[in-house]
């Protein structure tokens, strides 16, 4: 299966050496991190930052601080985190630069498995509703990818398409529950595409160890993981066990997705920009390009969030809509280039 | 790039024409059904009396103000989506393509928002003439849809991938769309919400007036277009060497295409699917002729749209369930069915 | 590197659904040698070597290595002792050469193992073989045809396997690239020892570089043997459905094929077959 790209240009690349970029990304993170603390519709000064963790006074300061701003400053990015280092097992496994969790219908499935459970089903725990995410995103990537299979492999611009398709066909399905719930229409609009603000610090405690689980997979696939990106007979002759790894990649996607979406809703476009970025940095090893992923991801999650406070000053904007805007560029950029 | 078109029977004018007659009959009675269909059931001869000018005088105004005017909208908009897919899926040669893939949906449903936003006062009352709806939806479509192809630049000739540049426009788009509806005042929001999924329900004659004004034009305006329509299977060059200036033409379908979709979304909101299945359909009963096609579209995409309303009205009374989600559930297996059904015919 | 190893196919049958397209095939593959398998489009030949790599599971018969039966070992222990250079492999276009060849180590590697000394002497042992080592950090979507190719092999050549592989290699290189590719393979057999087995397109390689040259058609092997007793017009057109005159290259001193045309109509044309 050929690859649907021009030859890049850039020869030999002045490339950064991991270790180099993995400490940027982290200290950019933390600072990033620093100023979701800091930063909003007031704001803060770090000793006031300081004192809400270490001095804890009862002011409104420190309530804010530590209730609302710090729940979102650790869901952020451990939402990224996953989303983007999903998008990167996704990207492989499909073998498509454009694919990712929303391309691929994924995270609008487990959108829809949260809303099912929650308002069919009545589930109210964050566990159950995480496990029903990550359940939502596992049949949704095995419809879509037994759809391109079976249909004798399609093209990777097909697989989106499709994926794309599923979305929509999911978010009708939620709209059409969702309408039964009018007085929380408005809420749920704000969930549906992708909120990191108003959420219990519960939900980071409970979205760590799916998160965790998910990643450290992923991990354990790094080296098949980097043998798939060639062809199937290739991967073969090398000896990966194709059925068994493509399995745990599901398995893993479908836990980074779920947990991601159970805890902030179905984040646009983050799982599609993400690993273009890390591969820049690190380039194709899956040992490197998934941390470096991670990373990214929990970085760019965390700026989107910051950027929500301020793009609709002094209403809060959805994170999704602006992850939409950014990730929807950098896709009208990705199919730019493929033309040259 | 051109796509192997599947081989279809021919068909014999005398077998389309009679397939059009089958298909008007059934929407004529369609359309007393849905008239006819409600919180009371007035028979269809009861209706059939009522549109003569006679009736009871309930039976009327329960016919002329309630069902008739979002039966008529469902009609309209859905005949006009209908022709618009038409209109894509033969440019683009490619049977994958409709309104509510290349971002014209989207893009007339951020240009209605905004319209709603700005010239909206604290009264969550429209400052401007409700009239002015349809073309703040026209510019958006048509925004949408020029932005989708200056982007695409030489690459628009492969309708996939003029496919996903439109779902990168639409997604813009749905985002900015968002965000506008936070912005303006909450009640709006709701409002908003289900227009954007295609509601027929709160819909007056006044409206419909402004829809089919708007539509007499533009049904010209597309026709006239239709009549060049080259042969399905002809490429640009061979197009160009039979003397259609390809690039200009394309440009102008493009714009019938989105004037059409701009005039059905406006008011009746998204309802993007039916322009992708009721051409597809039409093409199956009647081939690729192109008037009996044109006929055909318009007709199923009409009864489309009238028949999820009366869906939703049937099934999910007493919510009110968006007739264009109806239309999203049973057109996205639709397509994904298309999708793979193609590729097994490409082998 | 360790002994070179020896297959025998014997009574393979493979089928896809109904469709045979091996037919209780037998055939000896020499250790340290050149095999070639040459035939007809549709013979089977690709769809022999793939089975040689166990990429197809056959309905009856047996893959032997070393006399043991292929079916029966582990994927990464096949995958040190057989390598396979697949018909148009894919990579991904900005993976760098050095990645590339990488992934030629994956059979080496146990699940956590980090990357080891001795992973990377084997793949710059590969890359220097092969002649990519100034490449090796250039990205594979930018190398023409012919370095291409060459770092493809040097990633089966990280595999370090006693057998390669490679399906119609050649098919997709200028003749200076084709000869350029060959030679290298040749080298690896000579110096290293390796098995080597190929199939190739053009007759006339096929002649000049095997040591066992086979001609498959229908899924039947017809004859194997040295080229000088392969290459005869009565059996290339029963094979090949051409009239030939053969000569002897005066350069090499390997039968030259010169196809004169078809040996009968085209009516009475076989039925294709997947290869």
């Amino acid at each position: 299966m050929a690859f649907v790209s021009a030859a890049p240009r850039s020869t030999v690349e002045l490339r950064l050496s991991p270790a180099v970029v993995f400490l940027l990304l982290a200290v950019a993170l933390a600072l990033a991190m620093l100023g979701s603390l800091t930063l909003g519709y007031r704001l803060y000064g770090l000793d006031q930052v300081w004192m809400a963790f270490f001095a804890h006074d009862g002011s409104e300061t420190a309530t804010v601080i530590a209730g609302l701003r710090l729940p979102r400053a650790l869901i952020a990015p451990l939402a990224g985190a996953g989303l983007g280092m999903a998008g990167a097992v996704v990207q492989t496994l499909s073998r498509n630069r454009i694919a990712s969790p929303d391309t691929l219908g994924l995270n609008g499935g487990a959108a829809l498995a949260v809303v099912v459970a929650s308002i069919v089903f009545g589930v109210q725990s964050l566990t159950g509703l995480s496990l029903a995410a990550a359940l939502g995103a596992l049949v949704t990537s095995l419809v879509v990818f037994g759809i391109a299979a079976g249909a004798g492999g399609l093209s990777p611009l097909k697989i989106v398409l499709v994926g794309v398709t599923f979305a929509s066909l999911t978010h009708a399905i939620v709209e059409v529950i969702l309408t039964s719930n009018e007085a929380q229409l408005q809420q749920l609009l704000f969930w549906l595409s992708g909120a990191f603000v108003d959420r219990p610090i519960s939900h980071f405690f409970t979205g760590l160890p799916v998160v965790a689980v998910g990643a450290g997979l992923a991990l354990v696939l790094a080296r098949p993981l980097d043998a798939l990106q060639a062809d199937d007979s290739t991967a073969r002759g090398l000896g990966v066990p194709l059925g068994l790894v493509r399995a745990a990649a599901f398995l893993a996607v479908a836990l980074l997705t779920g947990a991601a979406v159970a805890m902030a809703g179905p984040v646009a476009f983050v799982g599609l920009v993400v690993p273009h970025a890390a591969r820049r940095l690190v380039g194709l090893r899956h040992a490197l390009l998934l941390p470096a992923s991670g990373l990214a991801g929990a970085l760019y999650a965390t700026l989107a969030d910051i950027a929500a406070r301020f793009v609709i000053y002094p209403v809060e904007a959805p994170v999704g809509a602006i992850t939409a805007v950014v990730g929807a560029a950098v896709l009208l950029i990705l199919l730019r280039k493929r033309a040259a | 790039m051109s796509v192997a078109v599947p081989a279809l029977p021919r068909h014999r004018p005398l077998t389309r024409w009679t397939a059009l007659g089958v298909v008007g009959a059934l929407f004529a009675l369609l359309t007393l059904a849905a008239i006819g269909f409600g919180s009371t059931w007035i028979p269809l001869e009861a209706v059939a009396n009522v549109l003569l000018g006679g009736g009871e005088r309930t039976e009327r105004l329960v016919v002329l103000n309630l069902r008739m005017p979002r039966v008529a909208a469902a009609a309209i908009a859905g005949g006009a989506i209908a022709f618009a897919g038409y209109l894509l899926q033969r440019i683009t040669r490619n049977e994958l393509a409709s309104p509510g893939v290349l971002g014209v949906v989207d893009g007339a449903a951020f240009g209605v928002v905004l319209f709603m936003a700005v010239f909206s006062n604290e009264a969550n009352a429209l400052t401007v003439p409700v009239a002015w709806q349809p073309l703040a939806a026209a510019i958006g479509a048509l925004v949408a849809i020029t932005v989708v192809f200056v982007l695409s630049g030489r690459q628009a000739s492969s309708a996939i991938r003029l496919l996903l540049f439109g779902i990168a426009v639409a997604a813009v788009c749905k985002a900015l769309t968002t965000i506008f509806m936070l912005v303006g005042p909450i009640y709006q929001a709701s409002q908003a919400a289900r227009w954007l999924a295609g509601a027929v329900n709160a819909i007056n004659w006044g409206e419909i007036q402004i829809m089919a004004l708007c539509l007499v034009p533009t049904l010209l305006f597309a026709g006239a277009l239709a009549r060049n329509l080259p042969p399905a299977d002809l490429d640009d060059v061979s197009a160009q060497g039979i003397g259609l200036n390809v690039p200009v033409y394309r440009i102008l379908v493009f714009t019938a295409a989105a004037l059409l979709t701009a005039i059905a979304v406006s008011f009746v909101g998204g309802v993007g699917f039916i322009g992708l299945i009721a051409p597809h359909l039409a093409r199956l009963l009647v081939g690729r002729a192109r008037l009996a096609g044109i006929l055909m579209a318009m007709l199923l995409g009409a009864m489309m749209l009238m028949g999820a309303d009366l869906i939703v009205r049937v099934a999910f009374t007493p919510l009110e369930v968006p007739a264009g989600t109806v239309t999203a559930i049973v057109g996205a297996p639709y397509f994904l069915f298309l999708l793979m059904r193609k590729d097994q015919a490409n082998g | 590197m360790d002994e070179p190893s020896r297959i025998d196919i014997a009574e393979l049958t493979l089928a896809y659904g109904s469709e045979v397209v091996l037919d209780a095939l037998n055939l000896p593959v020499p250790a340290g040698r050149i095999t070639v398998l040459a035939g007809p489009n549709g013979c089977g030949k690709s769809t022999l070597l793939r089975a040689m790599r166990r990429l197809h599971a056959p309905r009856s018969g047996y893959v032997m290595l070393d006399g043991r039966d292929i079916a029966g070992m582990g994927g990464k222990d096949l995958g040190r002792q057989i390598g396979l250079l697949a018909q148009s492999p894919s990579a991904p276009p900005d993976m760098t050469v050095e990645e590339l060849v990488r992934l030629g180590r994956y059979p080496h590697q146990a699940m956590l193992q980090p990357w080891s000394p001795g992973d990377a002497e084997a793949v710059e042992r590969a890359m220097a073989g092969t002649g990519v080592r100034e490449l090796r950090r250039r990205r594979i979507g930018s190398l023409s045809g012919g370095q291409l190719q060459r770092a493809w092999i040097a990633m089966v050549l990280a595999q370090e396997t006693g057998t390669i592989c490679l399906d119609e290699p050649v098919n997709h290189l200028d003749m200076a690239h084709q000869i350029d590719c060959l030679e290298l393979v040749t080298r690896l057999n000579r110096e290293e020892g390796r098995t080597i087995v190929l199939v190739l397109h053009d007759l006339n390689l096929a002649a000049r570089y095997a040591d066992q040259l086979v001609f498959v058609h229908r899924g039947r092997v017809v004859e194997r043997g040295t080229p000088a007793r392969l290459m005869r017009a009565d059996l290339i057109a029963q094979v090949f459905d051409v009239e030939a005159e053969i000569i002897t290259d005066p350069v090499h001193g390997r039968p030259l094929c010169i196809p004169l045309g078809r040996s009968r109509p085209a009516e009475t044309e076989a039925v294709p077959q997947p290869a």
